[in-house]
């Protein structure tokens, strides 16, 4: 693959970013806003630098734009809208031009061509429904690669494995407690993974820690790549492993990075820990103008010896925010607790929130579930068992609909409900 | 080869180009879209030296051009085909052509510039045939050709030409933007500013829209022809095409 000198790339960053922030200031009045109560113009911003000077956005502005605020183009030029879980009670909404489709595709693609994805591989890709939109996004780009696809279908881990096995699928896409959970499926029912063809695992939505990628490297007979994106703002692949495995390069043509100072917003030198900025370079329909991602990371800016001039993020898996990660999908707690409210059809006095992993599993990032505790107390009591069993069934069923992920409620009475989460 | 960062320009104290940045690579040819007034040859004068006093950042070959006079610019391998033409009307054809190559007259190359000359006269026959005809008795298309010819006697390696289709039919404009086709085969850069939009990125490799003095718009030029917001602006698409089979 070629890539531009440096001063061309530097060049091509900052033409892209003026024109950017050009449309943008144009065309969305939260931006117009927001760069006039700073004093800003698109004009002062002269170098890739004085991107410092600007305002951030955040989760919430999303939310609070909710549907089409953020938007930088006619709907008439839209072409696909996404929507994926908010952190408030809206979900995030973003649009893409066909022109915009056309960049996802072809970064995709990229990214997948450094895990060494090529047209002769068969490629299965796994979500949950939380990150169904990560799904299209990787099956556009490795049909752009000419890869034969098994797009992402919510399937039982038995017929999981039977396409993996039958399908002779050489590369599997899925986060890293769904490739867990696969790997204790197939030793609890006594399947050798040398009945796969699988090579390549390519893992997304959460970091892994080292000793993790060893195990399921191990035990599926794989090389482990590890790729970052954003569920919120589609999609993945904004960053990826390559050769080396040393970090993960940012595809800065299209989105700038920034490593800030999560208390102060400063921005932090290489090397420095801090939380993730992007900014987008070539998006057309939904602009992000350094968007906080809640990732921690640092930037290392030493040149990588795979000859891909992109700089590398080594990302932490720790978020700066209180936001919780399940299976890939950020949750944000209040906005659980709107949903919960919305489900149930009444507020409940109390209630806790708990990340949990389902307790058969290996010990290394086994799939997890939301569990919810809810008081028990007159409010919520009824003396028909049935009724509560139902509305509790309804109530989880309705919230796993609107968040995107598995969610298990249990009653409790006071006892237990301020005891020790176990 | 040149490379402009966060150029502006003013008339009086109007901003007239608002921190624009844009690039031309060795061999390529790049256009230069927007509507009226929105700064096209505004920017193309600033690069020749028409236009002092501009700030920011414009280099050819790494050089800065910053406080050179148009004529030092031309040496350094820039020529412009103005908007307009601009030929000498009472001169005849030859006379026009050679005052293009003025700047290499001093220098006594006058071996090359005759070698030139037949270049040109290879690409417009029609010029070879008027040499001796006053330049103001020729077409427009004819008078196109030759502002392009002066330009190409200064041997430049970045030729830039503000409106070369202005005011010809159909035929003719295809015919000049086939030149330049050639031209660019031929080694020569181009940055070529059109309210043609279609005809202008049909021919580029790359494309910038510009819109009151900003740049709005880049990419390559078979993006930009097929991009919704260039086709409604620049490309005369009506609203209704769009809106049809939408109900």
């Amino acid at each position: 693959m070629e890539y531009p000198d440096y001063e061309q790339r530097l060049q091509i960053q900052l033409e892209r970013l003026q024109s950017t922030l050009n449309r943008a200031f144009r065309s969305v009045p939260f931006h117009q806003k927001r760069l006039q109560e700073h004093g800003m113009d698109p004009l002062h911003v002269e170098t890739l630098s004085d991107l410092s000077r600007l305002p951030f956005m955040e989760r919430k502005d999303l939310g609070e734009h909710y549907p089409y605020g953020l938007f930088a183009v006619p709907l008439r030029d839209i072409v696909r809208i996404h929507t994926a879980p908010g952190t408030n009670l809206h979900p995030t909404v973003t649009g893409y031009t066909k022109h915009d489709l056309k960049v996802w595709r072809e970064m995709v693609a990229r990214a997948l061509a450094a895990s060494g994805v090529t047209a002769l591989d068969i490629l299965q890709i796994t979500f949950d429904s939380g990150l169904a939109n990560w799904g299209r996004d990787y099956k556009d780009g490795a049909e752009t690669l000419e890869a034969s696809v098994i797009p992402n279908t919510p399937l039982s881990l038995e017929k999981q494995l039977m396409v993996l096995r039958d399908y002779k699928t050489t590369v599997l896409i899925t986060i890293p407690s769904a490739a867990s959970q696969l790997v204790s499926y197939m030793f609890r029912s006594e399947f050798n993974p040398t009945g796969l063809n699988l090579k390549t695992l390519i893992l997304v939505g959460d970091a892994v820690a080292p000793e993790f990628r060893a195990f399921l490297e191990d035990r599926l007979h794989v090389s482990v790549w590890l790729q970052y994106g954003l569920s919120e703002v589609p999609g993945p692949a904004m960053a990826f492993e390559c050769r080396n495995h040393q970090g993960l390069h940012v595809s800065e043509d299209h989105f700038f990075p920034e490593i800030i100072n999560p208390k102060t917003g400063e921005v932090l030198s290489p090397g420095e820990t801090g939380e993730v900025v992007f900014t987008s370079l070539s998006n057309r329909a939904f602009p992000l103008i350094r968007f906080r991602t809640g990732d921690k990371a640092k930037l290392i800016s030493e040149p990588c010896s795979c000859g891909c001039p992109f700089a590398r993020i080594e990302w932490l898996g720790e978020r700066t925010d209180d936001l919780l990660t399940i299976n890939g999908v950020k949750l944000h707690q209040t906005q659980i607790i709107r949903h919960l409210e919305k489900a149930l059809g009444f507020a409940p006095d109390q209630c806790r929130i708990f990340k949990k992993q389902y307790s058969y599993l290996e010990k290394y990032g086994a799939r997890s579930y939301l569990e919810v505790w809810l008081l028990m107390n007159e409010n919520l009591f009824s003396d028909e068992i049935k009724m509560l069993q139902k509305l509790i069934h309804n109530a989880e069923e309705k919230l796993h609909e609107n968040i995107g992920v598995p969610v298990k409620i249990k009653l409790k009475e006071i006892r237990t409900f301020a005891g020790e989460n176990r | 080869m040149l490379r402009i960062r966060n150029l502006k320009c003013y008339y009086g104290r109007i901003m007239a180009i608002k921190g624009v940045s844009l690039s031309v690579a060795e061999g390529e040819l790049v256009s230069l879209i927007g509507a009226n007034g929105s700064g096209k040859s505004t920017l193309l004068q600033a690069i020749c030296g028409l236009l002092p006093g501009w700030e920011g950042e414009l280099a050819f070959r790494n050089d800065s051009l910053k406080g050179l006079r148009p004529p030092a610019i031309v040496q350094k391998g820039i020529s412009l085909v103005p908007e307009g033409r601009l030929i000498f009307p009472p001169l005849s054809v030859l006379d026009n052509l050679k005052l293009g190559a003025y700047t290499r007259y001093r220098k006594k190359q006058h071996i090359e510039i005759a070698q030139d000359l037949e270049m040109v006269m290879t690409l417009f026959p029609v010029l070879k045939e008027r040499t001796r005809q006053a330049a103001g008795t020729l077409s427009g298309g004819e008078q196109q050709m030759l502002a392009i010819g002066r330009a190409l006697m200064a041997k430049p390696s970045l030729l830039l030409l503000d409106e070369p289709s202005m005011g010809l039919a159909p035929l003719l404009v295809d015919k000049i933007l086939r030149t330049l086709v050639q031209l660019r085969e031929n080694g020569i850069t181009i940055l070529l500013v059109e309210q043609n939009a279609q005809a202008a990125l049909k021919i580029a490799d790359r494309g910038y829209v510009l819109e009151t003095g900003r740049v709005v718009l880049q990419g390559n030029s078979q993006d930009l022809l097929a991009d919704d917001e260039v086709k409604r602006a620049y490309l005369g698409k009506d609203y209704g095409d769009f809106y049809e089979g939408r109900g």
